[in-house]
Order: structure tokens, then C-alpha cells, then sequence
């Protein structure tokens, strides 16, 4: 009785602070656009806004409301639970199962067409890409979790000059070493809804950020511009699966613009500073020593505001 | 938010109204005349306002022997509402329903062709640009050797 009143304290107030936090971020995510940072920063920053709600909610459950239950709930006690904990505990278990599910239905659907895409793929000489010959393959995309590749259609490797097709390289590269494909993965775990707008402007800051790392110079900028404008031509046959980063993605009017008037001011635009983060989590950490004891016994104290 | 889904028609006065009073958040008809942008009389402006009021777009407060003025729908909202408008007559203009579909995505497609064209031209002149800058410097350097 008792780890099954734990289990059902810790998923209500998991769930209560998981609604609570994304209700938070829903209506505050947009003024997190008004800082005035790179775009990879913002597109970081975007991501963990994202992310909060479930982040946050496991850790202060895991932290501080196990422990309080542990340490401070006498064990002899036969207590009820009540119809509350037990709803919302309900309410918690479905939660999590549907981010399990649509976690599970991503990668099998991504996996199958990605696997229809290979079927008769030839990797490029200069091992950088595969080429595929199928007609429904996006003109530029890149494909898989652990071993991320890109994916160019063959329709694409005449269209794109030397120079093109290395800046639209770069790009993809760019959302290698940032994880873009595993990131929305994870996005995919944390339902809850009206995400949707936070989740675009993330993607779109993905997009700039890696327009900004593929470029180094103005012929790089017109380079990729034009890449995105020959490849915009190549409609799609049916929409890309979740887990692959499109080339040809977000808005491409604004991307076009970006990149003709580069001026090379892109990389001055501060990112989040390192020292900035740092000191938040020591910060963080000496707050959590010295309040830790307090902590738990006010956590306690509401658990059993809840059970009453 | 509208609560109607059908969108007023607006005439061309109207609807610069209603873009100063989205500018201006909330207006009396002598603030909107006071700094001269708008040349009409006192009397059309403020029929004007009282058709806009009318028609549900603005709210208004009495303000001493006038009245001061606010709109009820946001720029988008008013969008979205004739989008929606327009879209809906569409439907409803032929018995096959797959067919004014076919229309839009023809119009879509001829959109999105011309912004393409467009972007194309911009990005041949940025090329053109940048060849003439190397070019010129090239000269220039070949003047000072």
C-alpha cells in the first residue's frame, strides 16, 4: 500500500507540474524571440523551453518528491489515497504512454520510408552522400539518429553546381553536430497542446542556424540561396517523415533574404554566453544544498494537502 | 477573436481607417484628422467610423461630446476571417468539390512559381554584383603594380 501511494503522489504531482510548466512556456515561449542572439543560441534556447515542462517535472519529482515521501511518510500508516492522486496518476501513466507512442510510431514510420528511399540508393564516391533514384525522395535531406546521413535525390545532383551542392553540404552538416533529427525525436515526447507555434519557430531557428554555420563568406551566401531556390522547384510527392531535416524548409522568402545580405555581421551576434550557464547551475546547486531539507518537508506537506 | 466567420466588405476609406486605428491602438475622429494624414472631412470620417462601428470592427467609448475609438479584431484576425470567406464561396461555387480545390492549388502553384522567379533574378543580380566588386579590385590592383 504504501509504494502504491508513492507511485501515485509522485505521478500526480509529476503531472500537475508537467501541465503547469506547459502552460508556462505556452504563454511566455514568445519572448524568448526578443533576445537578441545568434540564431543557433536561439534555437537552443527554444529547445529547451520546449523540453522544460517534462525535464522539469521529472527532476523536481525524481529530486524532491520520492525522497520526501520516503524519508518523511510513516510507514505503519494506512492511509487512503484518495480519488484525486488516483485520477491524476491515471492522467500521468497516459500521458507518458502516448510520448512512448508517438516516439515508437516516428521512428518506425521514418525508418520504413528512409529504408523505401535506400532500396536501390548509391553512396557518392566522395562519401559525403547517397544519391537515390526514386522519384518520391526529397531533393536534399538528411536521414538517421546514430549514423546521420544525407540523402540527395539524383534530380538534385544535376541541378546544383560544385559550389552549391557543397554550402547545401555544410548546412546539413550543421544540423549533424547539433542532433536536429534526435532533438525532434525527444519534442515528440512531450505532448501537450499549442506546442505547435514554439515547435516551428524552433524549426526555423534550426534552419537559420545552419544557413549561418554552412556560410563563410558572400559566395557561400548566394551559393546556398540559390541551392534553396533550384531545389524549392522540386515539389515533393509526399510530405517527409518526422525525424529528417528537409533542405528546403521553413521560410524560404526570409532565408533567401538572409543570405543575399550577408554581410558577414552574422557571427557577431552574441550567443548565450558559456560563463552565463555556468554560474546559473552553481548557482543552482549551492541554492539546492542549502535548501534541500526545508524543500522536502514542504514537499511532503503538499502531498499530503493532496492525499487529504 | 470575430466570433462571425463571414468577414465584412470594407471599402478602400474603410479600410484605411480601420489601419490607423490598428496603428494608433485608440483614436478620437480629431486625433485621426489633427496631424493631416487624413485630407477627408470631419463629417465623412466620422460617418465612416460610425459604418466601421456598425459593421462590428470597432468598439467605442464616449468621450466627452465624441467618441473614442478601438478595433475589435486584430490585422490577422480581419485577414484570416476574408481568407476564410473567400475559400468557403469558393467551395461552394461548383457541385464537383475536388475541382475549386484543383483552382487554388493551380493559384498556389503560380504563386509560388513567380515568388521562386523573383528570388532567381535577385539572387543573379547579388552574383553579378559580387563578380563586378573582384573584377574592380582586381583592376585596381593591377593599376597600383
Amino acid at each position: 500500500m504504501f509504494v502504491l501511494r508513492e507511485i501515485a503522489i509522485s505521478l500526480t504531482f509529476f503531472v500537475l507540474l508537467y501541465c503547469c510548466l506547459s502552460l508556462a512556456v505556452v504563454f511566455g515561449w514568445r519572448r524568448l524571440k526578443m533576445l537578441r542572439l545568434s540564431q543557433k543560441s536561439l534555437a537552443d534556447i527554444l529547445f529547451l523551453a520546449r523540453i522544460l515542462p517534462m525535464l522539469g517535472s521529472v527532476s523536481f519529482t525524481c529530486a524532491f518528491v520520492i525522497p520526501s515521501f520516503q524519508l518523511l511518510e510513516p510507514r505503519g500508516i494506512d492511509e487512503d489515497t484518495g480519488i484525486l492522486p488516483v485520477a491524476l496518476g491515471v492522467t500521468a501513466i497516459v500521458l507518458i504512454a502516448l510520448g512512448c507512442y508517438r516516439v515508437f510510431q516516428a521512428q518506425i514510420s521514418t525508418a520504413r520510408i528512409v529504408a523505401e528511399w535506400l532500396a536501390d540508393a548509391q553512396p557518392h564516391q566522395s562519401g559525403s552522400y547517397t544519391v537515390c533514384s526514386r522519384p518520391d525522395v526529397p531533393p536534399l535531406t538528411l536521414v538517421g539518429l546514430r549514423n546521420p546521413r544525407v540523402l540527395i535525390s539524383d534530380l538534385t545532383v544535376g541541378l546544383l553546381t560544385e559550389d552549391e551542392m557543397g554550402t547545401a553540404l555544410r548546412h546539413e552538416r550543421a544540423h549533424i553536430s547539433s542532433c536536429d533529427n534526435l532533438k525532434k525525436l525527444i519534442l515528440q515526447f512531450c505532448p501537450f497542446p499549442s506546442m505547435a507555434q514554439l515547435e516551428s519557430a524552433w524549426a526555423e531557428a534550426t534552419e537559420l542556424a545552419a544557413d549561418d554555420a554552412a556560410v563563410s563568406d558572400a559566395n557561400d551566401a548566394v551559393d546556398l540561396a540559390a541551392a534553396l531556390v533550384k531545389l524549392s522547384r522540386l515539389v515533393p510527392i509526399r510530405s517527409a517523415p518526422i525525424c529528417t531535416m528537409g533542405f528546403v524548409t521553413g521560410s524560404l522568402g526570409l532565408r533567401v533574404a538572409r543570405l543575399l545580405a550577408w554581410n558577414g555581421t552574422w557571427r557577431q551576434s552574441p550567443s548565450f554566453p558559456a560563463w552565463a550557464t555556468v554560474c546559473m547551475l552553481l548557482s543552482a546547486v549551492t541554492v539546492l544544498v542549502f535548501t534541500y531539507g526545508p524543500a522536502l518537508v514542504i514537499t511532503h506537506e503538499i502531498t499530503e494537502l493532496l492525499i487529504r | 477573436m470575430l466570433r462571425t466567420t463571414s468577414s465584412p466588405r470594407l471599402g478602400p476609406f474603410e479600410h484605411r481607417l480601420l489601419e490607423e486605428v490598428w496603428a494608433r491602438g485608440n483614436v478620437t475622429v480629431r486625433e485621426l484628422l489633427a496631424d493631416g494624414t487624413i485630407s477627408q472631412a470631419y463629417t465623412t470620417v466620422m460617418t465612416t467610423m460610425d459604418r466601421l462601428y456598425k459593421k462590428g470592427l470597432l468598439d467605442r467609448a464616449a468621450e466627452g461630446r465624441a467618441f473614442r475609438y478601438k478595433a475589435r479584431v486584430t490585422q490577422a484576425e480581419l485577414q484570416r476571417n476574408a481568407a476564410m470567406d473567400g475559400i468557403a464561396r469558393l467551395l461552394e461555387s461548383s457541385s464537383a468539390s475536388s475541382r475549386p480545390l484543383s483552382y487554388l492549388v493551380e493559384a498556389v502553384s503560380a504563386h509560388d512559381a513567380e515568388l521562386l522567379n523573383e528570388l532567381q533574378i535577385l539572387i543573379e543580380r547579388k552574383r553579378r554584383e559580387l563578380k563586378d566588386k573582384v573584377e574592380s579590385r582586381r583592376v585596381q590592383g593591377g593599376e597600383q603594380a
